[in-house]
């Protein structure tokens, strides 16, 4: 058996190595193909942290009138956080208000005016899995119509715009890896049917002298492996190296997954053995 | 071990071979003689499955034509041994590869191959081309090559299809004698062939042909 195995993998490197220029062109099309894909994948890693980082500010802010006491203020916020919408309240009275405009402006505004004329505010925090931008819209709407609420800042629009952009580059980031992976099971398949017509004189004798069909692919199929392979990981070492380069000359921090090799190398492989099995069960049958 | 029921196999050039009823013994050494067309290679490519009948049940061995599968095909093959006029050698092996390549088929372990072959080798007198590639080798070298391809696996049945066709009477006469060596050994050996002076003198049943008819025996 295990003589049967060298024998079978000694023929598809022999096959490998004998038929160069299909070969060749073949690892081009999936390298090509697969830093295309491999950018792609990245981005894609990178779009999942942009998206979060953009869940997290998934708040508004009530600003109330002056003269609202804390009795009234925490009633309010109990009933803010009986809503199943939102996921908590912080409350951010006047001194803390006074803390943030320091933070923020570097001057203490109780020492430049002589008061503090900041409201005490409720920063609400939304249910990030149920966020429906009309509900909440229609939430806010009702809140500023309190007669104790002086106004509520709410950004959500920006954010909804820049979510359905991030679905729409999502979508068509999808539509682009199905047709790389259309372009290579093709490019694959025509180079195992070349390859297949090229020896039907080789596949011939060995059914006389009594191969099974998956004697006559196995070579074929590590053919078709070692292409995959090889053109997959030229691929990710170039995706690899160019996001290095990218973030030290921009500056950025452009986060490469760590398993990214074996995505692509797994990833091509997959269809690799089935492009080139889809090729063989046309000629073998 | 061979046997034909009724067969008849047309081509779609209306030729082919009619109502052939024929049986062949585990030992029997015999010619399918006839022109041209006269369906000898029908009988043949019936035989290791390469065809199959329009009518009527070809047996080989334990294997129907009626009944097998055609993804047990290669268990039937590996029990016969095919000579072919054309030789159907793989010119990019040398002569050792060659004969090698059944026995790795059956995965057979690497130093059981080189001992198999180099007996094959030395049957047919091949031991000093063993490196050698095909395109190096005369008409009858390369024809011995593809007896020791066909042998080489102890097959039940050899099929040679017009082996002697390109060669000349000496030469001929070799691959014929490496047959009957084979025949001795306990191996049916059905051979087709049109040269009746080749086997003319020998003791072995002979089954005629003629546009697809067996016409005596």
């Amino acid at each position: 058996m295990i003589d049967k195995v060298a024998f079978l993998f000694a023929e598809g490197l022999k096959n490998f190595l004998r038929n160069k220029l299909t070969n060749f062109l073949c690892i081009i099309t999936i390298l090509i193909n697969f830093t295309i894909l491999g950018t792609f994948f990245v981005a894609g890693f990178n779009t999942d942290s942009l998206v979060n980082f953009f869940r997290s500010k998934y708040t508004f802010e009530i600003f109330l009138n002056e003269g609202v006491d804390s009795r009234q203020t925490n009633a309010i916020a109990s009933d803010l956080e009986a809503n199943l919408a939102i996921s908590s309240v912080l409350l951010i009275d006047k001194e803390e208000s006074a803390d943030i405009f320091l933070k923020e402006f570097g001057e203490n505004v109780v020492d430049m005016l002589g008061y503090n004329p900041l409201p005490i505010s409720l920063k609400v925090y939304l249910e990030k899995d149920n966020f429906n931008l009309k509900n909440i819209e229609s939430m806010i709407e009702e809140i500023e119509s309190y007669n104790f609420v002086d106004s509520v800042e709410y950004r959500g629009v920006y954010i909804d715009n820049i979510e359905d952009k991030i679905n729409l580059f999502i979508f068509l980031f999808l539509v682009l890896v199905i047709g790389i992976i259309f372009i290579s099971i093709q490019m694959i398949s025509n180079t195992v049917k070349l390859s297949m017509s090229n020896r039907s004189d080789f596949i011939e004798i060995l059914q006389y002298n009594g191969a099974s069909n998956m004697f006559i692919k196995i070579p074929f199929f590590i053919e078709s492996i070692l292409q995959s392979a090889i053109g997959a990981f030229i691929a990710f070492l170039l995706v690899n190296y160019s996001f290095i380069v990218i973030n030290s000359y921009f500056n950025l921090n452009i986060q490469v997954d760590d398993v990214l090799w074996a995505w692509m190398i797994g990833f091509s492989l997959v269809i690799g053995i089935y492009a080139s099995n889809r090729a063989m069960k046309r000629i073998l049958l | 071990m061979v046997e034909f029921k009724n067969i008849t196999y047309n081509y779609s050039s209306k030729s082919g071979i009619y109502d052939v009823d024929l049986n062949i013994q585990d030992d029997e050494f015999c010619f399918l003689v006839g022109p041209t067309g006269s369906g000898k290679s029908t009988l043949l490519k019936l035989l290791y499955f390469d065809l199959f009948p329009d009518k009527g049940e070809v047996r080989v061995l334990n294997y129907s034509s009626s009944k097998i599968k055609k993804k047990d095909i290669h268990r039937a093959r590996k029990k016969i041994g095919v000579i072919f006029q054309d030789y159907k050698l793989l010119k990019q092996r040398t002569v050792y590869e060659n004969i090698a390549l059944p026995l790795h088929i059956n995965g057979i372990g690497r130093k059981k191959i080189s001992n198999l072959v180099n007996e094959a080798l030395e049957l047919t007198e091949l031991s000093r081309y063993s490196k050698k590639f095909p395109n190096q080798l005369s008409g009858g070298e390369q024809q011995r090559v593809c007896i020791a391809r066909a042998i080489v696996k102890n097959p039940d049945i050899i099929l040679a299809d017009e082996p002697t066709g390109n060669l000349d009477p000496t030469t001929g006469h070799r691959i014929l004698r490496i047959l009957e060596q084979i025949n001795k050994e306990g191996t049916c050996v059905i051979m087709a062939t049109h040269n009746y002076k080749l086997i003319a003198e020998k003791p072995y049943r002979v089954i005629e042909l003629d546009q697809g008819r067996v016409v005596s025996e």
